[in-house]
């Protein structure tokens, strides 16, 4: 054999051995899971010990110091070890279980996620999630077992595949220094966007924020949520998104760089506002406004924009990953995050400021202290006036649709 | 003797690139969907037809205009570094610097430095609306400078290393028969340095062809370069967008494999090549 022969059929040697042991990892058959637990009692034994990874949205700084300065160490008190992976995307971390899925791994490197809406439903389907867990959680007492917003996440039904973790409601921010005319309603914000050229914009969906604003114009273009039905339908997409369309083309020029760009995410929305270069941002989550203000990072007339017709609010989630090796660890961790301690402490403006999922009524008058020994914001209203007339989610498969849509009709045209 | 000193490495290698490029043609031929049946079709291919087509078009443009502008510069650099004066050290040292910074890091900087609300506007003191569009604008403007200032360097260092082995000897010698500094550059540097030079550009062309982060951080999100759609449409939530992103980056990669091959022949054909 010529050295070339021979090279050649090295590299074919090292071509078809790697396509073979790709695949054979691929097909390997998922070893049978046995961390399922009866009693409580069963997980707080089989999670003595065992390390907990919670992916979760990194951009979010106060979230980070939640986590890594308030729950890490209360977890370490159960025993638990919890790290942080702290992603760009939910979907980030959504991808890298569906591949486990895919791979059959059951040790996987996702146990805990933040999680809520499309990314749970998605994941839901393809068998992401640990199902059926959250009933063993003694903390879910504390919850309102009737409250629509845990029960549905984004039209999903939850059957226990994620834990409660905190309420969101959007919620629109403007400079108060900058806006004297206040609008009250999203299609007085069309039109003052309209009459202030470049002062406004919002995130290119399918960024999280971006994409609740689009279907918040369509709430408002169909004249509320109530003539929207939130089930899909190929018929009712049909029939109600071209007049959102028509909005969005109309406001287009009216926008930020006359609408021919758009912030890749809400933290670039949120960059132009805290420079001042435009009047509003939007957020999911407006208690940690406070924060943002008192440090400086916004402009001090920074205020609350509340609408006649509200605004959507959710819930949002920690799901269990079902490649989880550690699930039992998770488990403990999911149930620590819903104590009323943990609650409260979240919802302090200056630790990370998210409202609580608990009903205050289930609650024993000292936890119950805790909530009420929360300070006043002098930039958030209470989550009780932020949540009046809240809106719901539509299903998950509205979402996707809407995105998709305003990618082909609003961004590329 | 000398495969086997390199199969360690040629295995492992050839694992991860092929096995990485087998799974990837698996997926887009929809071979291997997440839920479903599997069956042979192209439909990945042509889901995204049109956006495929502008994302190649705009990372072919991104990619050549960073590797021309790395080149002519590096070049420019290299010859500067040879001459062995003071100058020459300090390009030199300032290249080195740039090469352990990331990409991600440089292009964050790059995104702090000059973008409408950035540094330098400030420093200026000009308004960010007047300021022009070079993060997340038309022209791509802040993408290939980020791309142009790292890569320029690694050209610089490549090409001074070649030429410092040789190029004394030849240009003194071309500048005893009587050349000057005109001609001794244009038959004696250039055609000594122009193997490495075709190295680098097609490690740059490459590298700039596939890369992700930069594109994504002081672009716009519309349109996409190549690795942004396999990006998005990978990190997408609709489940049967994976095949499109495995599509969308077995595209790349042959185009990249196909630029390799003409920068091989070219390389071929220079006179120094043996």
């Amino acid at each position: 054999m010529s050295p070339q022969r021979r090279h050649r059929s090295g590299v074919a040697l090292a071509i078809t051995s790697g396509l073979v042991m790709t695949l054979a990892a691929c097909s390997a058959p998922a070893s049978a899971d046995d961390q399922s637990y009866a009693s409580w009692d069963e997980v707080v034994a089989a999670a003595e010990g065992q390390t907990v990874k919670l992916w979760m949205y990194g951009g979010d700084e106060q979230g980070n110091a939640y986590v890594n300065d308030v729950l890490v160490p209360a977890a370490a008190e159960l025993g638990v070890t919890l790290e942080q992976v702290p992603i760009a995307d939910t979907p980030d971390a959504l991808n890298r279980i569906l591949s486990e899925v895919q791979a059959g791994e059951t040790d996987g490197e996702v146990d805990l996620v933040w999680v809520n809406g499309n990314n749970f439903g998605t994941g839901k389907e393809a068998g992401a999630w640990e199902c059926g867990w959250t009933d063993l959680l003694p903390n879910m007492a504390l919850t309102d077992p009737a409250d629509p917003l845990l029960l549905d996440d984004f039209g999903t039904p939850v059957d226990g595949c994620e834990a409660p973790w905190h309420k969101a409601q959007f919620t629109f921010v403007y400079n108060s220094d900058t806006v004297t005319d206040v609008p009250t309603s999203l299609d007085e914000l069309l039109d003052w966007a309209r009459a202030n050229q470049g002062r406004f914009t919002y995130p290119a969906p399918p960024d999280f924020t971006g994409s609740v604003f689009v279907r918040e114009v369509l709430y408002s273009v169909s004249g509320g949520y109530e003539n929207v039905p939130l089930a899909f339908s190929q018929d009712d997409f049909d029939a109600l998104t071209p007049a959102l369309y028509a909005e969005l083309q109309d406001l287009e020029p009216s926008l930020w760089r006359g609408g021919e760009t758009y912030p890749q995410d809400s933290n670039e929305l949120n960059q132009l506002f805290a420079d001042g270069e435009v009047d509003f941002t939007m957020t999911y989550g407006p208690a940690t406004l406070t924060e943002l203000v008192a440090n400086g990072t916004y402009p001090a007339g920074t205020k609350v924009l509340t609408f006649d017709e509200g605004t959507v609010g959710n819930a949002s989630f920690l799901g269990l990953a079902s490649t989880s090796g550690s699930k039992a660890g998770a488990m403990v961790v999911a149930n620590l995050a819903l104590s009323a301690e943990q609650q409260a402490a979240k919802a302090e403006p200056d630790v990370w400021g998210q409202f609580t999922v608990l009903d205050l009524d289930q609650l024993s008058d000292e936890q119950r202290a805790l909530f009420e020994a929360l300070p006043e914001s002098p930039v958030v209203p209470s989550y009780d006036v932020l949540s009046e007339n809240a809106n719901p989610e539509l299903a998950a498969a509205w979402v996707t649709p809407i995105d998709e849509g305003w990618r082909q009709l609003v961004l590329t045209q | 003797m000398s495969l086997a000193l390199v199969s360690p490495a040629l295995l492992i290698a050839g694992f991860v690139v092929i096995g990485g490029i087998g799974m990837s043609l698996v997926q887009s031929l929809g071979l291997l969907p997440l839920v479903g049946v599997p069956s042979l079709s192209l439909d990945a291919y042509l889901a995204n037809g049109e956006e495929l087509l502008i994302g190649t078009g705009l990372s072919l443009a991104i990619a050549t205009a960073s590797t021309v502008l790395s080149c002519i510069i590096g070049l420019t650099a290299a010859v500067v570094i040879t001459q062995g004066r003071r100058t020459g050290r300090i390009v030199a040292a300032v290249s080195a610097l740039t090469i352990p910074i990331p990409h991600l890091i440089g292009a964050a900087a790059i995104g702090l430095l000059i973008s409408d609300a950035g540094i330098i506007p400030r420093m200026l003191g000009i308004p960010g609306t007047e300021w022009p569009d070079l993060v997340g604008g038309p022209w791509w403007v802040a993408v290939v400078l980020e791309y142009t200032w790292k890569e320029s360097a690694f050209v610089a260092l490549v090409v001074a290393a070649v030429l410092a082995t040789r190029v004394a000897r030849y240009d003194e010698t071309a500048a005893l028969l009587g050349a000057g500094r005109a001609r001794r550059l244009r038959h004696v540097v250039i055609p000594l340095a122009r193997p490495a030079v075709i190295v680098s550009a097609i490690i740059i062309f490459v590298y700039t062809f596939g890369s992700y982060e930069v594109a994504w951080l002081l672009g716009r999100p519309y349109p996409e370069p190549l690795p942004v759609l396999a990006f998005r449409l990978f990190d997408s939530i609709t489940l049967t967008s994976r095949p499109e992103a495995a599509a969308v980056a077995v595209v790349t990669t042959a185009i990249s494999l196909a630029v390799v091959a003409i920068g091989m022949a070219c390389l071929r054909r220079t006179p120094l090549w043996k």
